[in-house]
């Protein structure tokens, strides 16, 4: 061990790579790029080549940003939960699906009478056991997840179109659509998003004084400080964006409360740290004493909670549940490509859940930028697919250079 | 010197674990036949064989990586049974594996807490695997750990394993299984990838394990540090018994015979 003192230029660099902020820095460039080819070089270009006779700053409106946030949360919510099957190195192509299951589920029985907080708790309890009974047939069986997965999409695909015959359900529940619809007063907003900056440097600071305090090595100001601040420039300017538009939804709030939680688990307790471990290497987890299968099935049963709170959310924005908007349309592959854009690794063992939030914001910023400039449905699909291949080489890329290393 | 004195006998110190007539199975291999081994508190137990002897296996098989088809096992004399790797820690049980089973994606700290993570005080409403992990305290252990048995090659416990010599894995394996509550510690060739320095000092630690009162199972390939170590020396062939020697007794010829022909004995009733 050396003395805090020595730490060497370069492993201070490699430190600053593995901050929170940090690790976020390739899906903020993306995010950037899109947004700066969208929001500034496209009008720059109508402005300069005379289409335009005023610079139309459509894309980086308030209100288009609203509307980018609102139409994202939907692939969040499921890449969000597929991230955390993705750590354990498994996939879940039935995310969708259940999605579309759950809110179909949901949308019967408002109709039928049930109370919206009870219809929401009773499908998210259904999308725990849709998500389980998949990861007890990838541990316990030993199929790959990839096969169950694609079994579960084709099979719940079906069980939604038994449940909608007419492919197509009306959803007017007071409760249900508030998600949505309840905005937090401006206000309220700030004073939310200032607390969260407040406890986010209350914590990273009270970490430091405990670091110094042991004798461990501490992180150098510049980037505490730093991480601090670019993430208070974060949270004020979204906040300040929303609030110029309407509000601050309930949704975002919930969204992000609901990856608080889950990031939490996933890099601060045991339960996390042993979903790491099985993604980077299940035999030394095995050998380690961690329980393999039940950490494989709770994973599983994880992305089955999101994709029913995601099938709920989508139910609320949409105030309906169609076939399309769920099991057969684009969603799926939206969501896996949010968590893979944000940086977590298809091979297992790396990654993060506020990353899938940041990749989800970009697939939604590309179809909406796309979708402004009057580009087809062909045009979307193939950039996206380009988007997608040019994430997943990264991702390979960066494994190689780890194992060049050994 | 006969056979007699070679085996086991009332010289053995009492065995603090030991296991009689494992039998493990893969498919067609037969890789352990009834193997019989045992070691004493504050003994170094060396363990050789060929390649593919089965020494390894019989390692997971106490490490509780494998479950034996057959075979009892005793602690201090009591019939305990080894089911997994967390019955064989909760018994006091630390393994170095050949293959170290690190995982790479983890940093040196969390790899050397790894399955045995320490929680935040408090918090006892939540069930302990979503209690807060005490990540901080996880680096402290990890830096005493590496300072009682003075490695000094290891820059920081915040690097990735992946990005780590094979030597520095090494390390960080024993560290691992020294660094836990223990009685018995196996090390399955602990020194492959080690310098000249390091191998050196593994054998420090293996001795001062055996000072602490430790059962300590060593295995390699090089007599040199088995005849430096060791008190005892078991020789395994084709997932069989030989015997078990005194070091006092024995001379690294007779043991390269047993490890490639079996005892001496045999070797000459068969010719
Ligand atoms: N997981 C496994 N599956 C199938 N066969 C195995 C497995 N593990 C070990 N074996 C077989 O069991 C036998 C004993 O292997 P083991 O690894 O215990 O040998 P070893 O004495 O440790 O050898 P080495 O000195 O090379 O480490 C070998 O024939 C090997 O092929
Ligand atoms: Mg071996």
């Amino acid at each position: 061990m050396q003395p805090d003192g020595k730490i060497s230029v370069l492993d201070r660099f490699r430190t600053m790579r593995e901050t929170r902020i940090g690790s976020f820095a390739p899906v903020l460039l993306a995010l950037a790029a899109i947004w700066a080819w969208f929001g500034l070089a496209l009008p720059l270009w109508d402005l300069a080549s005379g289409e335009a006779d005023g610079f139309r700053a459509i894309f980086l409106s308030p209100r288009n940003i609203y509307n980018l946030f609102m139409q994202s949360a939907l692939i969040a919510t499921l890449a969000v939960g597929i991230t955390t099957v993705l750590l354990l190195g498994e996939i879940d192509l039935s995310a969708a699906a259940t999605a579309g299951v759950c809110a179909a589920l949901l949308g019967v029985m408002v109709l039928a009478g049930v109370p919206g907080w009870l219809a929401c708790l009773i499908v998210m309890a259904i999308g725990v056991v849709m998500g389980a009974a998949q990861g007890v047939l990838v541990a316990y069986i030993g199929i790959p997840s990839f096969v169950v997965t694609l079994a579960g999409l084709l099979g719940y695909q079906g069980l939604m179109q038994k449940i909608l015959p007419t492919g197509n359900l009306n959803v007017g529940d007071p409760f249900v659509r508030g998600f949505t619809r309840v905005l937090i007063p401006d206000i309220w907003g700030l004073a939310l998003g200032t607390l969260c900056i407040l406890l986010f440097a209350y914590a990273s600071l009270q970490k430091q004084a405990r670091r110094r305090a042991l004798g461990l090595e501490v992180d150098p100001p510049l980037a505490l400080w730093g991480q601090v601040l670019a993430f208070g420039t974060i949270v004020i300017a979204v906040i300040l964006t929303l609030n110029a538009y309407r509000s601050l939804p309930l949704l975002l709030v919930l969204l992000v409360g609901i990856t608080t939680l889950l990031g939490w688990i996933t890099t601060s307790t045991p339960f996390g740290r042993s979903l790491f471990a099985v993604g980077g290497n299940a035999e030394s987890a095995r050998r380690a004493g961690f329980n393999v299968n039940r950490i494989r099935v709770a994973a599983f049963g994880i992305v089955g909670l999101m994709a029913a709170i995601g099938g709920i959310f989508g139910a609320s924005r949409f105030g309906s549940v169609s076939y399309t908007a769920f099991a057969g349309g684009s969603l799926l592959l939206e969501a896996i490509g949010a968590a893979v854009i944000g940086g977590t690794s298809l091979f297992g063992g790396r990654g993060s859940v506020w990353n899938a939030i940041l990749g989800a914001l970009v697939i939604g910023s590309l179809g909406n930028g796309l979708d402004l400039t009057g580009a087809s449905a062909a045009d979307k699909l193939m950039v996206s697919g380009a988007i997608l291949i040019l994430a997943v080489a990264i991702d390979a890329l960066s494994r190689r250079d780890g194992s060049v290393g050994q | 010197m006969g056979p007699e004195s070679n085996k086991v006998g009332h010289s053995a110190p009492p065995a603090h674990l030991s296991v009689r007539g494992i039998q493990k199975r893969f498919g067609g291999v037969h890789a352990l036949r009834g193997v019989d081994f045992e070691v004493a508190r504050g003994e170094v137990m060396a363990l050789v064989g060929d390649n593919g002897a089965g020494k390894s296996t019989l390692m997971k098989v106490l490490a509780g990586a494998y479950v034996a088809d057959e075979g009892q096992f005793f602690l201090d004399g009591a019939n305990v049974s080894v089911n997994n790797p967390n019955d064989a820690a909760d018994l006091g049980i630390q393994i170095v594996y050949q293959d170290l089973a690190l995982c790479e994606n983890l940093d040196v700290a969390a790899n050397l807490s790894l399955g045995s993570e320490p929680v935040k005080p408090g918090w006892t409403i939540l069930p302990r695997i979503l209690r807060p992990l005490d990540d901080l305290e996880m680096e402290v252990k990890a830096k005493e750990a590496f300072d009682k048995l003075e490695v000094r090659t290891l820059q920081s416990v915040r690097a990735k394993v992946g990005g780590l010599s094979g030597g520095q894995r090494q390390a960080i394996a024993i560290a691992r299984a020294v660094g836990a509550d223990s009685t018995v510690v196996m090390l399955d060739e602990p020194t492959a990838a080690l310098g000249v320095a390091q191998t050196r000092q593994v054998l420090e630690v293996v001795k001062r394990l055996r000072e602490t009162n430790h059962a300590v199972v060593y295995i390699s390939h090089n007599m040199r540090d088995i005849f430096d170590v060791a008190d005892r020396i078991c020789v395994l062939r084709h997932g069989g018994n030989v015997a078990t020697y005194q070091r006092s007794d024995t001379t690294p010829d007779e043991i390269v015979v047993a490890m490639t022909r079996g005892r001496a004995s045999e070797v000459n009733d068969a010719a």
